[in-house]
């Protein structure tokens, strides 16, 4: 409202000229200021130091300060080069051809180093190398910051000359006491060590040297031995077998040191409408079993009967007299074996000469192509006897001194406190050992070795193929070569090195140049085709004997994971995170049990809220030996049979997170792997399981992975897109055609320049794994620890899904589905196919980003921080990724992932990239990714950069199949293929357009760049 | 000319409104009414113009359709046409379909805002602006109307006084 | 009195003997008057619900989204849904001021200013999470499309979350200068009447200095029936465009053309809910009986009513559809959506949102306050499990079994939403205290037509 007032001072104001109003109108205020009080003060005023502009000039800087204070940024320490090494240019990797022998794993490798950090394992292809999980994730264990740094006596730290005046010491003594000094190694089937070995013996006299394998493969060895005269492995051509029957071998395992899977996989592929069949009788549910066409489940103690049977019906053709389905099945396999004659193999795993011999004698019988007698494999050569009868000597106090290399007895010796106990009793207990583990800290001398990639050596995996282990980084420790100990203790001023090519040029090589075999990695002397001599064997006692052996209601089999072996490399992040390929479970070893025996305990698999796996809890005693273990309910497992795996358990030299699983050698008595008399007890409680995948069937969704039989697929009358590899189709115009030659909109122009496809084969895939690995190498893929995968928080960018049926086969469901008709027969349908069959028929199908190119991730992104590139991949822009996961929702694939937390540099995730050596792995080419931010498969794209560059500077064409990934590059089985569908020479193209190809998901129409082909099982009985 | 006002009070929107009606019927000129809520009809008795700004809000919108149909031309087809998920960026029209919502929201964004905003300037509203009825009860349950005085100013007191007002007051107004 | 006729069979929506002035008495009574016990404790709880809330944010973003329940498979639940919640609560207030302006029911004029500010109480809380749920919050603004020194790095107008931002914000700010006008002639009655001088400044300033001229009025209604001309299907928009986060996925179960209209229609329903929640409590306690009566909340309850029905509609109509579609993984996610794991989560929202409205048939029960009171809520949970269901069931099981999962919220997932309800009651109660909760200029203007004194006198006439 209107605010014209008129204040009142005072009534003088009425009285019109009143002498006050005027002088107050006069002056301001009414009376004096008094401001003579502080100005009048001129002393004070004077005596203070700060003048007006002083004060002006401390606010100044003040503010200054503080400004410039709040500009200062984090300091990245970063040294150059003073003097660049001139083989090295920075940002440009190197490739040093080398070899992995860590008495596990026996492998060629090309080792990628970058500004002289190896980085990355990768097969060596022109030396036929191939990699598994264990040998990628080997490089890992290099920067393994628990490792021996250096020489130990008796836990305390010693100088190397220290250790050696007082080793040769007591070497010396002993040698007088005339007590034998027993060398204690692994597998090294290294002819320069041998030979050392021998030297070290000239020196100090009756030196024994005991080879023991913490797996053993004894019994084979000692059958070929008795059959072909030398101590050593067969090596099996599984790419020329028509027939391959295995009983209870897992040869796409670790059986007899792996690595069948490249030509196992050769012969899946049906090219020219031809393939293996593959039939195999196992207990567990073994990775080759989850590869075969025909899986017939027995018992350990039943294996036995069916090699039996198998060798009475195909060497004296004898049908065995009471037809169980068992024996029905064995006369079958026995028919299609005489059938395909030198075509075809038996392959057994049970350890057992006896067994072993007559796998062999069969194989004699069909003369078979396959088995391959001449060049024999040295990867395994431990011997059960020497070892049983070297710790009962150490008992009696019959031996002097105990060296131990490359292996970890006090571990994995199932009589291990024996062990412990003679060590005591010997005068001088020497480990050489990369890692702090549990023999390391039982002998008196512990001296740290160098990881392999830090080393020199040579190896001689098979016979005539002789390979060299070469460093590829200075030694990151204060160690030293167990080959250096044994010149230096014999008094040799010769380093291994020059030792070991002084061997090379006098005994092995010939005229051939050092130098290129070291390029190479590998050296193959002229093969001297001595023809294998075979002895009479008296395969009836084998037989015999082999009958013998009794069973049990409860017997345990015993088997190696494809992620942690035999153990040695248990303090691998990445191998503890990788997913079994056939539990999909990480961070454990369980026991493994069938549904119905788990049934009759009482035990049982459950899900938690979040969808989390947990198992009973149980107590398996086997004669006196007892430990508490959950248990896994395995599709598949034999009735009255369990599995557990070895590898597990280990507490030295670990991670407090590493220590996972329970140990299972203490129940490896007398080195078998298969165990009777197993009871089983239900104890309280429920173990937490780290599994991956919670939904174990494919439910009825035959688009997924499509499969068919070769008699369908060699059917020509029939059209595969209508018949057995049905495409989706539409109407257009009244017309049916194919969905995805239907588009609303005009698409992108990708037939310039590079369009980059990847090509999977569902039959060449055995699941092994590698992949996974390569995959979390090559791109920095964090590891998360047990509890975020308990909340599918797992950060693969590659998986390998694994899928049972629900019926015997996934026709079968297909069908249960057709037939749910009707709500309620829809439900009956999908709540049937949720679970599992008895013995299921399983499939594998590797899944990354598919690259779609109408992505509905992109379309989705708010930020456009996801979008498709020239060259045909789904980018990432980690910059501009704001972590909406809205991506990751609308992926159909579900194959994102999404950074919950702060994977790196952050103590809660106590991997590899939490401490400075574990991060001297990182790619440097590949952005570690932050919180909030959402990742996926790039389609290795720094690689193909990278290749595109090279060609670029060589000034060159790209050549044919120059382009890889890393999963392409690991996969030994050939089924992945990586290239460029915009150059017709490329495999890939030929691939994309195969009969057998197909889109995952093709109906969505999101038209992906990652092609399958469909998986065809071989289902001829004969 | 003299401004001075008569404000004349009423307690009753229908006494107001005749009262309105007489006073124009007899040529005063009514300089303005306060009321404590819209009475309709009011604005045509007293001969108030209709507004125009529903005419205004109009204009706004599509000043904001264009805007964003240029905004978005220019950020997802001329200054970076990506490939995202396929879809065609190769003209605005090709990609027009997944615009239409932002367009639209825009143009509501527009039309409201500046509407409103119009709507303040014109009647003079913004934070800290001075309230100029000439009583606190217009607000309330009372209604005066403002008549220039031209000439006589007692006649027309006494003119009001018959239209049944409860109180008058005369003013300056400033 | 010709220009006040009302037909003598509609109910007095003002009721006792009210003069003009009595309305501005009874509306200026809670500003002027003290805050009772009653509010203070429900203010207190509130606000302890608030400060939870925030801790529980902060702790989000200092620490990681994983310390919400999320994973792999299901990358939204409860954040989205809370957020798709409040939005659909946000309804009702433009609704009622908009769309029954345009219908011209003079009922709304009781309740709408309160409908409204619950609008932008709830907004607020939407407009929460998806700032939240980001993984990298701290680069928020990178959904704005700011020219910045990339030059040419620009936001992605195919992504239905940017069309969220545009509506969203569209949306919350227009509602707010809605809100506003209508609020310049109450403060300004407030300010006029207020004796503190402290009081008179701040409604001052809050009345932009309204006078209530003719011409003043003139606009005013002009610009209020513009504005509920363009807010009107803005309302309609936004939800729409909320739904098309989920209808223009590729998810079975999102994937679904019936979600605008079915979205809508539960935004009304959940809105109406809420304004009853809110009323009959404001109606008891700050005694404005006599202007948001039984026939208001009648009313509200038919409307509740009709949008609960459609919404069930939509839930029949999705089942339907997904069998006859023949597309084996649709049907399957509406299977597992109804039986799966999540059952007992369908379940309730189908009893909340689909019978317990049913009741509202009798005309007892929706005369009923106490029952409307109870409906009200039990609705808002429905509306909650709706959301859930359509976000977490359709995500944990879709295409590759290999990926299929559970989720299961943490304590902080629950803490936040429980903040939200906390800041939302927080906000409502400083309104109830300081605002005028009544659009009294409004209702002053339609005394004499259906104030019932008024009503009786001219009845009486009639006859």
């Amino acid at each position: 409202m209107a605010s014209n007032k008129k204040y009142w001072k005072s009534v003088e104001e009425l009285n019109k000229n009143s002498a006050i109003v005027d002088t107050l109108k006069q002056n301001e205020f009414p009376e004096e200021i008094p401001t003579d009080l502080f100005l009048g003060d001129k002393k004070t005023l004077e005596a203070t130091s700060t003048t007006r502009r002083d004060f002006l000039k401390y606010v100044g800087f003040t503010t200054a300060a503080v400004t410039l204070a709040s500009c200062e940024g984090p300091v990245v320490k970063s040294i150059p080069y003073i003097i660049k090494p001139n083989d090295i240019i920075p940002g440009v990797a190197e490739y040093y051809a080398t070899t992995i022998a860590d008495g596990f794993d026996f492998a060629n490798v090309l080792v990628k180093v970058r500004e002289g950090r190896p980085i990355k394992i990768e097969p060596n292809k022109d030396a036929n190398g191939t990699t598994n999980a264990r040998v990628q994730a080997s490089v890992l264990s290099l920067y393994d910051s628990l490792r021996l740094k250096g020489p130990k006596a008796n836990g305390a730290e010693i100088s190397w000359n220290e250790a050696d005046q007082q080793i040769i010491a007591k070497l010396n003594e002993v040698k007088a006491s005339g007590l034998p000094i027993a060398v204690l190694t692994g597998t090294s089937a290294s002819p320069s060590t041998k030979k050392l070995i021998a030297k070290f013996n000239e020196t100090f006299e009756n030196v024994a040297h005991v080879e023991y394998d913490a797996v053993s493969e004894s019994a084979t060895l000692d059958a070929f031995e008795e059959m072909y005269g030398s101590r050593a492995l067969p090596d099996y051509h599984l790419e020329k077998a028509e027939v391959i029957v295995s009983i209870g071998a897992d040869f796409l395992g670790s059986w007899q040191g792996g690595g069948f899977e490249a030509g196992y996989s050769k012969g899946r592929v049906p090219t020219s409408g031809k393939m293996s069949r593959h039939i195999q009788f196992e207990s567990n549910m073994s990775l080759s079993g989850a590869n075969a066409d025909k899986r017939i489940m027995a018992k350990p103690s039943e294996q036995n009967q069916v090699l039996l049977n198998l060798y009475q019906a195909v060497v004296s053709g004898v049908v065995s007299s009471e037809a169980t389905p068992l024996n029905v099945a064995v006369q079958k396999a026995a028919e299609q074996l005489k059938k395909a004659g030198s075509k075809a193999v038996v392959l057994t795993g049970i350890q057992d000469k006896n067994a072993q011999l007559l796998a062999l004698a069969i194989n004699k019988a069909l003369n078979s192509e396959v088995l391959d007698v001449s060049a024999t494999k040295n990867i395994r050569k431990g011997n059960d006897a020497d070892v049983a009868q070297l710790i009962a000597d150490m008992n009696e106090g019959k031996i002097g001194a105990v060296i131990i290399y490359n292996s970890n007895p006090v571990y994995t010796l199932p009589n291990s406190a024996a062990f412990v106990e003679g060590l005591k009793k010997v005068k001088l207990s020497v480990a050489f050992s990369m890692q702090d583990n549990e023999t390391a800290n039982a002998v008196q001398y512990s001296l740290a070795t160098p990881h392999y990639l830090e080393s020199w050596g040579d190896v001689e995996i098979k016979k005539g193929q002789y390979s060299l282990v070469q460093p590829t980084i200075k030694t990151l420790f204060n160690t030293r070569q167990f080959q250096d100990s044994l010149l230096a203790w014999t008094g040799s001023k010769a380093t291994y090195y020059d030792f070991l090519k002084e061997t090379w040029n006098t005994e092995i090589l010939g005229d051939k140049s050092w130098n290129q075999a070291l390029h190479d990695g590998v050296f193959a002397a002229d093969a001297v085709q001595s023809e294998a001599i075979s002895l009479e064997v008296d395969l009836e006692t084998a037989a015999a004997q082999l009958a013998e052996v009794k069973g049990s209601d409860l017997e345990l089999q015993l088997y190696v994971k494809i992620g942690l072996g035999d153990g040695q490399m248990a303090n691998n992040p990445w191998l503890q995170e990788f997913p079994d390929p056939i539990t999909r479970t990480s961070w454990d070893n369980y026991l493994t049990i069938s549904k119905s025996d788990a049934d009759a305990l009482g035990a049982v698999n459950n899900h938690v809220a979040n969808g989390a796996l947990n198992g009973s809890m149980v107590e398996l005693s086997i004669n006196g030996v007892s430990e508490i273990l959950p248990v896994l309910i395995q599709p598949g497992q034999a009735k009255g049979s369990l599995g557990l795996a070895l590898g597990y358990g280990r507490t030295q030299g670990l991670k407090a997170e590493m220590q996972t699983g329970k140990n299972a050698y203490k129940f490896y008595k007398n080195f078998n792997n298969f165990q009777t008399g197993a009871t089983l007890k239900l104890v309280g409680g429920e173990h937490e399981f780290a599994c991956v995948q919670l939904q174990n069937t494919l439910m009825g969704r035959g688009d997924i992975i499509k499969e068919t039989t070769l008699e369908v697929f060699n059917d020509a009358s029939l059209d595969p897109k209508h018949t057995w590899n049905l495409i989706p189709v539409v109407s257009l115009d009244h017309e049916e055609v194919e969905a995805s030659s239907v588009d609303l909109w005009d698409s992108f122009d990708r037939t310039i320049g590079h369009h980059f496809n990847l090509s999977i084969d569902l039959n060449a895939c055995t699941g092994c794994g590698a992949c996974v690995i390569a995959c979390h190498a090559e791109n920095n893929v964090p590891v998360v620890g047990k509890d975020e995968i308990r909340r599918s928080r797992d950060m693969h960018w590659l998986r390998i899904d694994r899928y049972y049926s629900h019926e015997e086969d996934f026709a079968g469901d297909n069908e249960v589905k057709e037939n749910g008709k009707g709500a309620m027969g829809f439900k009956k349908a999908m709540d049937a196919l949720e679970d599992p069959s008895e013995n299921p028929s399983v499939a594998f199908q590797p899944v990354m980003c598919q690259h779609c190119n109408h992505a509905p991730c992109e379309t989705v992104c708010p930020v456009a921080a996801t979008s498709h590139g020239r060259q045909g991949q789904n980018q990432m822009a980690y910059n501009r990724c704001v972590g909406t996961r809205y991506c990751a929702n609308n992926c159909p694939y579900k194959v994102r992932r999404f950074n919950w937390f702060e994977y790196p540099n952050n103590s809660k995730f106590d991997y590899n990239m939490n401490d400075d050596l574990g991060k001297m792995v990182l790619n440097p080419d590949v952005v570690v990714r932050s919180r909030g931010v959402m990742e996926k498969c790039s389609m290795c794209i720094q690689m193909t950069q990278a290749t595109i560059l090279k060609a670029k500077k060589e000034g060159r064409p790209i050549n044919t199949n120059e382009f890889e990934t890393a999963c392409s590059n690991a996969c030994t089985a050939g089924a992945m293929v990586f290239g460029d569908v915009n150059k017709p020479e490329d495999t890939v193209t030929g691939l994309a357009e195969d009969k057998r190809a197909y889109h995952l998901l093709e109906h969505i129409g999101t038209k992906p760049n990652v092609v399958y082909h469909v998986k065809v099982r071989n289902t001829q009985e004969a | 000319m003299s401004n001075k006002v008569v404000q004349a009070m009423y307690n009753d929107d229908d006494i107001l409104m005749d009262a309105v009606k007489e006073v124009r019927a007899a040529k005063y000129h009514i300089e303005e009414v306060y009321t404590p809520f819209p009475v309709h009809g009011l604005d045509k008795a007293m001969g108030l113009k209709g507004t125009r700004i529903a005419i205004t809000a109009f204009m706004y919108g599509c000043v904001g359709l264009v805007f964003s149909v240029w905004m978005m031309n220019y950020m997802m087809i001329e200054d970076w046409p990506q490939d995202i998920g396929g879809k065609p960026s190769f003209s605005f029209i090709q990609n027009m379909p997944a615009f239409v919502p932002i367009m639209f929201e825009m143009t509501v964004f527009f039309a409201a805002h500046l509407m409103v905003i119009t709507f303040y300037m014109r009647s003079r509203l913004w934070p800290f602006k001075e309230a100029e009825n000439p009583d606190p009860r217009t607000t309330d349950d009372m209604f005066v109307m403002e008549v220039i005085v031209d000439g006589n100013e007692s006649e027309l007191i006494a003119f009001l006084e018959k239209t049944g007002t409860v109180e008058i007051k005369v003013t300056e107004k400033h | 009195m010709s220009s006040h006729y009302e037909a003598p069979i509609r109910r007095p929506l003002i009721v006792g003997d009210k003069s003009y002035h009595d309305i501005s008495v009874d509306v200026a009574a809670p500003v002027e008057g003290k805050a009772n016990k009653l509010w203070w404790t429900a203010f207190s709880v509130a606000l302890v619900a608030f400060l939870w809330g925030i801790g529980c944010i902060v702790y989000t973003i200092g620490t990681g989204i994983g310390v919400w329940g999320l994973n792999k498979t299901v990358g939204w639940a409860w954040d989205i849904t809370n957020f798709v919640w409040w939005v659909g609560i946000g309804h009702a207030g433009t609704l009622i001021s908009a769309v029954l302006l345009l219908f011209r029911q003079k009922w709304r004029m009781g309740i709408n200013r309160s409908a409204e500010a619950m609008t932008i109480f709830s907004v607020i809380q939407a407009g929460l999470f998806p700032v939240i749920h980001m993984g990298r919050v701290w680069n928020a603004h990178f959904v704005l499309p700011l020219p910045n020194q990339f030059g040419t790095l620009w936001t992605n107008f195919n992504s239905p979350l940017l069309w969220d931002v545009f509506a969203i914000s569209t949306y919350l700010s227009v509602s707010l200068v809605f809100w506003w006008t209508g609020l310049l002639p109450d403060f300004a009655m407030l300010r006029d009447r207020a004796i503190r001088p402290f009081q008179k400044k701040i409604y001052g300033l809050l009345s932009f200095g309204w006078t209530g001229r003719a011409k003043d009025w003139q606009r005013f209604e002009e610009v209020s029936l513009v504005l509920a001309g363009l807010a009107t299907p803005l309302v309609l928009s936004v939800h729409t465009i909320v739904s098309f986060d989920f209808a223009t996925s590729v998810i079975p179960g999102w994937h679904t053309t019936i979600f605008p209209p079915y979205f809508v229609a539960g935004a009304v329903f959940s809105g109406f809910a809420m304004v009853n929640t809110l009323l009959i409590i404001m109606r008891k306690v700050s005694n404005l009986e006599a202007y948001i009566t039984k026939q208001h909340i009648e009313l509200m309850n038919i409307v509740i009513m009709i949008t609960g029905s459609i919404v069930g509609c939509a839930y029949i109509t999705e089942l339907f559809i997904a069998w006859y579609s023949g597309v084996e993984y649709e049907q399957y996610a509406f299977l597992n959506r109804a039986t799966g794991p999540y059952w007992w989560a369908y379940l309730l929202m189908m009893s909340c949102n689909v019978f317990s409205p049913q009741f509202m048939w009798f005309k007892r029960l929706r005369t009923s306050i106490t029952f409307s009171f109870i409906i009200s809520i039990v609705v808002n949970i429905g509306m909650w499990f709706e959301r859930f269901v359509i976000i977490v069931t359709s995500l944990h099981r879709d295409y590759l079994p290999s990926s299929w999962t559970m989720f299961s919220p943490t304590f902080v997932d629950i803490g936040i939403f429980i903040g939200t309800i906390g800041f939302f009651f927080v906000l409502f109660l400083l309104y109830a205290r300081t605002f005028p909760v009544i659009a009294q200029a409004e209702v002053k203007s339609i005394l004499k037509a259906s104030g019932e004194k008024y009503k009786k006198l001219r009845d009486g006439n009639h006859e």
